[in-house]
């Protein structure tokens, strides 16, 4: 039997960067707000520390930072025909738990989508026709524009203290930024990263060719910084362990260094960790919200009453979470009917391995997971695709987030896979090779998408997310259309063999690609086919909203943090300066 | 300039690239000179025609004295030696006494002597009269920061309870107390300026009585008095 504790006004599920960002505004607001967390607490100091922190076999290789699968995980299969079954061990993506949560062991890649991502379906439909998309893909518009969410995307940047340059200030093009990238109100807060020697060399060779070259958009700092919170980041060492890793030196934006420690010095705040939420509770409409339930770290069950809910846990556990509550209809392939699970996207990534002779080196191990050299020339819609036969595309890049003795190994094609010959092969190539990325942009399908799993539970007896995914046809054309471009920059790169691996199909989820699941629980202005608002208010229950990736329409060409925290920021602003006013729906239909 | 120490020691795993990096890698690498440590440890014993001799003050050996006034240069990092020589020379790094000293080597020179106390020995003296309560709250602070101060632990550069981490950080441990207590005074009071981004900033979230500790604890941590033998 639950406890019933003492109503609070605002309760969030999941205390990441999400979580903490909307508790630190509410909070600040004058309401009374907590923060449940599934996995541990934990701090820079003293839990981040080195030398334990860098320990590549416990943190890459068994994912100790990572949501713990023995107790939750979910299922994936590739087709609607096949049994899905339980990731048991994660592989394709990771994760995160604990406070912080992914935004712990990320890499601090901090990207703006482009301004027609927003209305992706109204623009390739007016540049290219109507039929010019494959029937398959389901984009649709958000309901929301760059515009509206420049001033959130600055505030999220110089929260994290973004390192970078900008490339358009107001419809100025800056020389050495991103000349393609929607405009911005001012500069980054930090200049960039300085330039890593396999940056040199990708810059050296997409100027070549006459591409235009600029630094990757880093929260990993250049420089120390103090943030409108008043915390203070150093300066990144290049230690060569953020991503899998949390960072030892104050030098990474996570919650822990940007905006936690601003909230929780508010008494209105409190963060109860090793608290597993169950499920949102609803009262007898099923139109509103009571609070939630969880366990607690010693299998205590309660019920927390709160006026409202915020979702802002990962965004696949947005999406389960909504599911194992029943707010708003369970999307359904067949019919295409139903919000909640739809249009699930992923990322396109794919690489190109450039290999040098013994005079020319990299030091990989000199890295942030941020610091990188990258174009933008064939993203998302900067290119003509009228003959070309797929939409979207990907940037590219040097971008070497570390070069650890256990998984960075290149060599090239025709080394044996194990033993003398392959490890002479490691040794003579590990100094000597620059890895390109190839990071593209995935769309939505009408099968693509997540629901409950009819069989697997996790330890508390709830059913677990089922996944649903495979490349889309048109995702893997645009994979070798811009991996052969980047062939031809690895060649202009000087590099004595240049290997290209396009994406291909089918999706294997034990193949580590990237974390950013995105979709389930997306925008939109049409409640038929959109599980929010362009607020991230739940259409069906409108004092829940479900903040994260999980509101994406698609997945656009970048990484998706910065888009994440300007979304949060964008619908923090909509509770406090409209919600709270007049609780209810803040989009009227 | 940078290649030289990061070539040598190419898969270690470096920790720090600071602000001496240029802004922009030369794409074109050339193999540099190798060090010669006999030459350098020539000068070190006799000095050239235009500066005396290392051994005067840092002992033939670099293992200098515990008077705080001159660093242990016993087996630290020849790359790590040589920047500070150059810093010294450009005035980077300013020291009445150093920075003429550092003028007056050639490039080869310095390059050569760093080589030279890079291979060096000697015991480790422990520090005399250290309070335990002192150098526990040292370690902490060496081993976890202060999350109160938003402060890393010093090891996270400096290396495993300081034992360095090549080829651009120094070892701690083992260091005199005097030194380390010196040193981050000069950061903290901003006389020393060659690491502004990062050991400034550290410096400046660390008190007297931190300063204090870390400084007692890493001359304690290194228990090996008999490593010349």
């Amino acid at each position: 039997m639950a406890e019933r504790l003492k109503p609070v006004d605002v309760v969030t599920v999941g205390v990441g960067l999400t979580g903490a960002i909307m508790a630190k505004e509410l909070a600040a607001a004058g309401l009374k707000v907590v923060g449940l967390e599934r996995g541990p607490r934990r701090d820079t100091s003293p839990d981040f520390q080195s030398p334990t922190i860098h320990d590549e076999l416990r943190f890459a290789v068994r994912k100790a930072l990572m949501q713990d699968n023995v107790k939750e995980t979910l299922t994936f299969r590739n087709s609607s025909d096949q049994t899905a079954l339980p990731l048991r061990r994660w592989q394709g993506f990771l994760p995160g738990t604990g406070t912080g949560g992914a935004a712990v062991h990320w890499n601090g890649q901090t990207y703006r989508f482009q301004p027609v991502d927003f209305v992706y379906k109204t623009h390739i439909e007016k540049r290219y026709g109507k039929n010019f998309v494959d029937p398959e893909i389901t984009i649709q518009d958000w309901g929301v524009t760059y515009d509206e969410l420049e001033r959130h995307y600055d505030r999220f940047e110089y929260l994290c203290g973004t390192s970078g340059k900008a490339g358009n200030i107001n419809g100025k093009i800056q020389p050495g930024g991103n000349p393609f990238e929607g405009q911005r109100s001012r500069e980054y807060p930090t200049p960039p990263m300085k330039e890593t020697q396999y940056g040199a060399l990708f810059r050296n060779g997409a100027e070549k060719l006459g591409y235009k070259a600029y630094p990757q958009p880093a929260s990993t700092l250049s420089q120390p910084y103090t943030n409108p919170e008043g915390l203070t980041l150093q300066q990144c060492v290049f230690c060569g362990f953020c991503e899998r890793f949390a960072c030892e030196h104050y030098a990474k934006a996570s919650p822990q260094t940007v905006i936690l420690p601003a909230a929780l010095k508010n008494p209105n705040y409190e963060l109860r960790s090793n608290c597993q939420v169950l499920r949102v509770n609803l009262d007898s409409t099923g139109k509103k919200a009571t609070g939630v339930t969880y366990v607690d770290g010693a299998g205590r069950e309660f019920e927390q009453p709160a006026e409202l809910v915020l979702i802002t846990a990962f965004a696949l556990n947005n999406v389960r979470l909504l599911l194992n509550s029943g707010i708003g209809k369970p999307y359904d392939p067949r019919s295409g009917i139903g919000t909640v699970g739809r249009n699930y996207a992923y990322q396109t990534v794919s690489s190109v391995t450039v290999f040098y002779d013994q005079d020319t080196r990299i030091n990989p191990f000199m890295a942030s997971g941020s610091s990188g050299t990258v174009i933008d020339e064939f993203s998302g819609d900067n290119f003509d695709h009228t003959k070309l036969g797929f939409i979207g595309g990907a940037y590219v890049g040097a971008i070497m987030t570390n070069g650890r003795p256990i998984e960075f190994h290149p060599t090239p094609p025709g080394t044996p896979t194990w033993g003398l010959e392959w490890k002479k092969a490691v040794a003579r190539h590990y100094n000597h090779t620059v890895v390109l990325t190839v990071h593209g942009m995935s769309h939505p399908t009408r099968t693509n998408y997540l629901d409950l799993d009819p069989t697997y539970k996790d330890a508390w007896g709830m059913p677990l997310l089922r996944l649903t995914f495979d490349f889309p046809e048109n995702d893997l054309r645009m994979s070798k259309y811009v991996t052969d471009k980047t062939v031809e920059i690895g060649q202009a790169m000087g590099g004595k063999t240049v290997v290209g691996a396009p994406r291909k199909g089918p999706y294997t989820s034990t193949i580590y690609q990237t974390t950013h699941n995105t979709g389930g629980a997306v925008m939109g202005s049409d409640p038929t086919t959109s599980a929010v608002n362009k607020y991230l208010q739940s259409w069906d229950v409108p004092n829940v909203f479900v903040v994260g990736a999980s509101a994406f329409q698609h997945n656009g060409t970048y990484n998706p943090t910065d888009t994440v925290g300007a979304l949060t920021y964008w619908a923090v602003e909509a509770i406090k300066s409209q919600y709270l006013k007049s609780p209810g729906p803040l989009v009227r239909t | 300039m940078i290649q030289v120490g990061v070539v040598a020691l190419a898969t270690l795993i470096s920790v720090a690239v600071t602000a001496t990096l240029v802004a922009r890698p030369v794409v074109a690498q050339g193999v540099p000179r190798a060090a010669d440590p006999k030459r350098g440890a020539v000068i070190a014993a006799q000095g050239t025609a235009a500066v005396p001799a290392c051994a005067q003050c840092h002992a033939f050996s670099g293992a200098s004295d515990s008077s705080g006034a001159f660093p242990r240069l016993t087996g630290q990092p020849a790359s790590y030696l040589a920047e500070q020589m150059r810093d010294f020379a450009s005035s980077r790094r300013d020291s009445a006494v150093m920075s003429p000293i550092a003028k007056g080597l050639s490039a080869n020179d310095l390059d050569d002597v760093a080589a030279y106390f890079a291979t060096t020995s000697g015991p480790f003296p422990l520090l005399a009269g250290a309070d335990a309560i002192i150098v526990k709250k040292g370690e902490k602070i060496a081993r976890e920061g202060d999350a109160a101060k938003g402060l890393q632990g010093c090891n996270n550069c400096h290396g495993p309870d300081g034992a360095g981490f090549p080829p651009r950080i120094p070892y701690l441990a083992g260091q005199y107390a005097e030194y380390i207590k010196l040193s981050l005074t000069m950061w903290k009071a901003g006389y020393r300026k060659n690491s502004p981004n990062v050991m400034k900033q550290i410096a400046d979230r660390l008190d007297d009585q931190d300063i204090a500790a870390v400084a007692a604890f890493y001359q304690q941590i290194r228990n090996d008095t008999n490593a010349a033998q």
